[in-house]
């Protein structure tokens, strides 16, 4: 057995030193972002992030310590777990924003979707690193892991929250590819996939889903407004040029132009506060972390840590890239936040677990 | 075979396509960011900075308040502000001596308030002067170029024609506070914004989804100096934007009547108390009044925080609307239930008679009728004319006090009666269970003897009086009281109808019922009866009085004069009853805090309310009824027997004449939804 400090020096610090430096900057952009010219109603909400930051750290470093064939004896427990908070949260959750995805115990309120992202991830690896070695993953070998991840996405799409019902079925697709799916059946399931998405749109989404669709495709149809804040947006990115307004200067937040300033569209007032040069910067850290995730992924031993690793990289990579797409007009709005930049705690608890997961299967890689 | 890492490195080919996955994505991104910040930076920088939108809250208009005959009690009147926009605000030198002369302030105090605001964000606004004439507002308006930064918001306030008459029935409404947002849109579903207002009480707070309407929004472009230069509706980059109307609010008809409510608060002038008149056959609340009160306009014009505080301080608590959130012993008017429930029971009858000399020993203890020298012989019938406490203390010794909670409970004591009005309050009928339950003690047999007389545990609102004496009136049907009568669209639909809902009816014995109608009737309208003062011709009312003690006193001071007592120690004054006698149609409440005498004090009330009631609704049934003035009660049944008078609302109509011929100033809702305002000639 090891000594605590032999297990220090072997401790993989590059997850939580990237993710702390990203939400480091995140921080001060969120002061920015509530404080620009003036004092506004959102002043404390930073604090209240910190708060959040060490309850995700302590979460995330603890987790660290647990060993990985305890993630895989945990994943379907978690599972479990997450499905009966889905349910608890469409019976009794409470609505925010139009939505059922909270349920609150005491004063703290807790979004069950932010966990089923880790449950999906280890159940889907444990389900995965069974197969045989060299088997490519074809129709039939979709059907269960496509089940398991479809029932809770399904759930969180009703609640209504689409964003995070699509990363859910992102991260599938994600592991799924990850685990050898053969081009053919991508190929097929693509066409399926746009029959299914012609389907879906028609008879399955809320309207204000819809609208958000109509309003990216075509913002000339919208006639509800809805098309403001995609405006809004790109005006604050765009209106940031090569260096930006500066900290603090953001006109767009300041002047209530940008709902949500502070969380879906924090991306928004960065640009415009730092231009492109500071996007770039952030996007490289963002890219380290993901290559230190890749680079991960595959160099350890087992099949199951090295799934969950290309996991916990799509919950990562999915937010960041639909979040930065939706504020810069690519995609539709779909309210899914930038990880460790946008304001709220539950999601932030979900990437320190996330940190304190690889952290684990990295420090255990170089045990033998 | 291979080993599980030989397995991993199998994987490599799909990692290397991932990892192009992730570069050609951030290619994209990057090359968006560089397209709307390189490319066509400069214009979004401009647009930032010239061309901006902004999206102003359009406010529904609250639904206004009309009383049963469509008179307008609450409405809303437009109330200007100037404010200052600091953001904007270039040149202060210049413009505030100008803009103080405009609003006739001295340029200091412009100065002072934009300094007590210099710490919040700057495209805040600060309010400079409230409530700006209309004058002022065309001078803002049309020196606009010499006054950058200034404006003129426009609030809606509300307005109450009758001022603090019925003002806890209609209730007021002020701005939410900020704290409370979030928990009340959890509870209403409905997105408060910082500045709305919300109703706070009464009707105003009951129906205030219903009243408060949505609101609408309209982009405006506005230039680098806040100033707006047009309504947005198309335009290459604002295409799609459009603008929404706000929805009116509903508005309300309440049950009450508005004469009748001002003939109560007339009554009332200098009094503190409450009365309430109720219609007898649908439980439509006719009058509601609690004194004092305030004035619900001085909330929605943003209330000085000295009023606030005087009312909040003042110890006669005039926030508390004293007909429904406040209870008090019932004291004689209880004697009526304590007659029944010992008529219907068998503990007495018609023939009974008790010996009244003043005073009943129980034990030790010694109970005192309010006649010294007491009443002699007493019946039934001369006991509740004459209102002769001893003859209830021998039914309240044979008594049982499950039996009595029985009886109140039936006619809707004792238990919140569910009118549809914020905080009402249960009152309070005792039985044994209740006493062990909140003392730990069992009942004492001298307690029911308070109790009988409407004393000690027993408390009720005074529209479960009001209500009470009603269900005696029709014979047993508990209906449950309501205010409002219909809500109703801005463009006259009705969207919502309140009929009326009986809670639960029985059947008193024939025998019970008319002695105690005979009885009631006896007390008003006979000699001897407590309450003769208020015979009135062409009332015909029936009812009965009461006196309740605010504090026990020693033996020796229970006979003093009670107008001698120092006022927080007088004797609350009750008036309970219904008109007309043979007839019933409306039942009334009245309770004169530390009035002294029911008869004297609270009397008055009833009377004027019913007299206000019977002119306006049976002006000709009342010939009939003055006719039949010299009458007893067993003539006036058989009169009635003989030539029935169809008992059918004979003034439907949205304008009347008062007493002298004159018609009142009353205000018409026209077709179309606008109020118009009527001139009597």
């Amino acid at each position: 057995m090891l000594n605590f400090r032999e297990q220090l020096k072997r401790y993989d610090y590059s997850f939580f030193g990237i993710c702390s430096v990203i939400f480091f900057i995140g921080i001060l952009n969120l002061y920015s972002a509530t404080h620009s010219q003036g004092v506004g109603p959102e002043e404390g909400l930073y604090k209240s992030q910190l708060v959040w930051f060490f309850l995700s750290w302590t979460c995330g470093i603890m987790v660290s310590f647990i060993q990985p064939k305890n993630f895989f004896r945990l994943a379907y427990p978690a599972y479990l777990a997450s499905i009966t908070f889905l349910i608890v949260v469409l019976i009794v959750g409470h609505s925010a924003l139009g939505g059922q995805r909270w349920i609150g115990f005491g004063s703290i309120r807790f979004q069950p979707s932010e966990v089923t992202k880790i449950a999906i991830v280890l159940v889907l690896a444990r389900w995965f690193s069974k197969a045989a070695p060299d088997q490519e993953t074809g129709f039939r070998g979709m059907i269960i892991p496509f089940i398991l991840s479809f029932i809770p996405a399904l759930m969180i799409i009703i609640q209504p929250d689409l964003g995070t019902g699509m990363l859910v079925l992102l991260i599938f697709l994600f592991i799924t590819f990850y685990r050898k799916l053969k081009i053919k059946t991508i190929i097929i399931l693509g066409m399926f996939g746009i029959v299914g998405a012609l389907v879906v749109y028609n008879f399955g989404l809320r309207d204000y889903q819809k609208k958000r669709i109509t309003t990216f495709m075509d913002p000339e149809y919208d006639s509800k407004g809805s098309g403001y804040n995609a405006i809004q947006s790109k005006i604050a990115i765009g209106s940031g040029q090569f260096v930006g307004k500066g900290f603090r200067r953001s006109s767009q937040g300041a002047l209530n132009y940008l709902p949500e300033n502070h969380t879906d569209f924090i991306f928004s007032i960065f640009n415009e506060e730092h231009g492109f040069v500071g996007s770039l910067f952030l996007i490289a850290l963002y890219l380290s972390l993901f290559y230190r995730l890749l680079w991960l992924a595959s160099n350890v031993n087992k099949m199951f840590d090295s799934i969950v690793v290309i996991g916990v990289l799509a919950i990562f990579f999915g937010h960041t890239v639909v979040n930065m797409s939706m504020v810069s007009g690519l995609m539709p709005i779909v309210g899914v936040p930038l990880p460790l930049m946008s304001y709220g705690g539950s999601n932030l608890v979900t990437f320190g677990i996330c940190c304190g997961i690889v952290t684990s299967i990295s420090n255990a890689r170089t045990l033998f | 075979m291979f080993g599980e890492d030989d397995l991993v490195r199998q994987h490599q080919e799909r990692a290397d396509i991932i990892s192009n996955i992730i570069v050609i994505s951030f290619a994209i991104i990057l090359a968006r960011l560089w397209y709307l910040q390189i490319y066509h930076g400069k214009m979004f920088f401009n647009y930032s900075l010239e061309n901006r939108l902004r999206k102003d809250i359009v406010r529904a208009p609250r639904g206004m308040i009309f009383s049963r005959n469509n008179v307008l009690l609450t409405h809303n009147v437009p109330r200007f502000d100037a404010i200052i926009t600091p953001q904007y605000f270039d040149s202060p030198e210049e413009t505030i001596p100008y803009l103080a002369q405009i609003l006739d302030l001295a340029p200091e105090t412009i100065y002072k308030t934009l300094k007590r605001y210099q710490g919040q964000a700057k495209y805040l606004p600060i309010v400079i002067k409230k409530n700006i004439s209309r004058r002022e507002v065309a001078v803002i308006e049309t020196e606009a170029n010499r006054l950058s930064g200034v404006t003129v918001e426009t609030f809606i306030s509300r307005e109450y024609t009758d001022k603090d008459t019925g003002a806890h029935l209609l209730g007021y409404i002020s701005e939410i506070s900020q704290e409370k947002i979030p928990r009340f849109r959890d509870r209403d579903k409905y997105d408060y914004r910082q500045g709305d207002f919300i109703g706070q009480s009464g009707i105003e707070q009951q129906y205030d989804l219903d009243i408060r309407g949505e609101d609408g929004y309209q982009f405006m472009e506005v230039d680098a100096r806040g100033r707006a230069r047009r309504h947005v509706s198309s335009d290459e980059l604002y295409s799609g934007i459009d603008n929404k109307r706000p929805q009116p609010g509903k508005n309300v008809r309440l049950t009450i009547d508005r004469d009748v409510q001002l003939a109560a608060k007339k009554a009332m002038e200098g009094k503190d108390g409450a009365a309430v008149a109720i219609d007898v056959d649908s439980g439509e609340v006719i009058a509601m009044l609690s004194t004092p009160a305030f004035d619900p306009a001085n909330f929605s014009t943003g209330i000085s925080s000295n009023y606030w505080g005087e009312l909040i301080m003042d110890e006669k608590h005039p926030l508390r609307d004293r007909s429904i959130q406040e209870h008090y012993s019932p004291g004689s008017t209880f004697k009526t239930l304590t007659a029944i429930a010992a008529l219907e029971t068998g503990i007495i009858t018609e023939k009974t008679q008790f010996v009244c000399g003043g005073t009943y020993r129980m034990g030790s203890r010694t109970f005192h009728c309010w006649k010294k020298e007491g009443h002699g012989v007493v019946d039934v019938y001369r006991s509740l004319r004459e209102s002769c406490d001893v003859f209830y203390y021998n039914i309240g010794n044979r008594l049982d006090i499950d039996v009595l909670h029985k009886y109140a409970t039936m006619f809707g004591m004792g238990k919140r009666l569910g009118i549809v009005l914020p905080r009402e309050t249960s009152g309070l009928i005792p039985n044994r269970e209740w006493k062990k339950e909140h003392t730990g003690q069992e009942w004492q047999k001298g307690e029911t003897i308070s109790c009988v007389i409407g004393q000690s545990f027993v408390n009720v609102t005074p529209l479960q009086l009001a209500s009470f004496y009603a269900t005696l009136a029709n014979e047993g049907k508990l209906y449950r009281p309501h205010v409002v009568k219909e809500l109703f669209s801005s463009t006259g639909q009705v969207v919502k109808r309140f009929s009326p809902e009986l809670i639960k009816q029985f059947k008193l014995s024939k025998k019970t019922s008319d002695i105690i109608r005979q009885s009631l009737f006896d007390v008003v309208n006979t000699q001897g009866g407590t309450a003769i003062a208020l015979k009135g011709v062409g009332l015909q009312m029936a009812g009965k009085t009461g006196t309740a003690q605010v504090v026990s006193f020693s033996a020796d001071k229970i006979f003093n004069k009670c107008e001698n007592q120092e006022y927080k120690f007088r004797h609350h004054a009750l008036f309970a009853g219904f008109a007309p006698a043979a007839n019933p149609k409306i039942a009334v409440a009245v309770v004169v805090e530390h009035g002294c005498h029911g008869g004297s004090a609270a009397g008055p009330v009833a009377k004027a309310m019913v007299a206000a009631y019977m002119n306006k609704y049976y002006s000709k049934y009342q010939a009939k009824i003055i006719s039949q003035d010299k009458m007893s009660y067993d003539q006036i049944l058989e009169d009635n027997r003989l030539n029935p008078v169809p008992m059918e609302l004979e003034n439907t109509d949205t304008t009347y004449f008062d007493e002298t011929g004159k018609l009142i100033k009353n205000y018409l809702l026209g077709k179309t939804g606008v109020v118009q305002e009527m001139e009597g000639d």
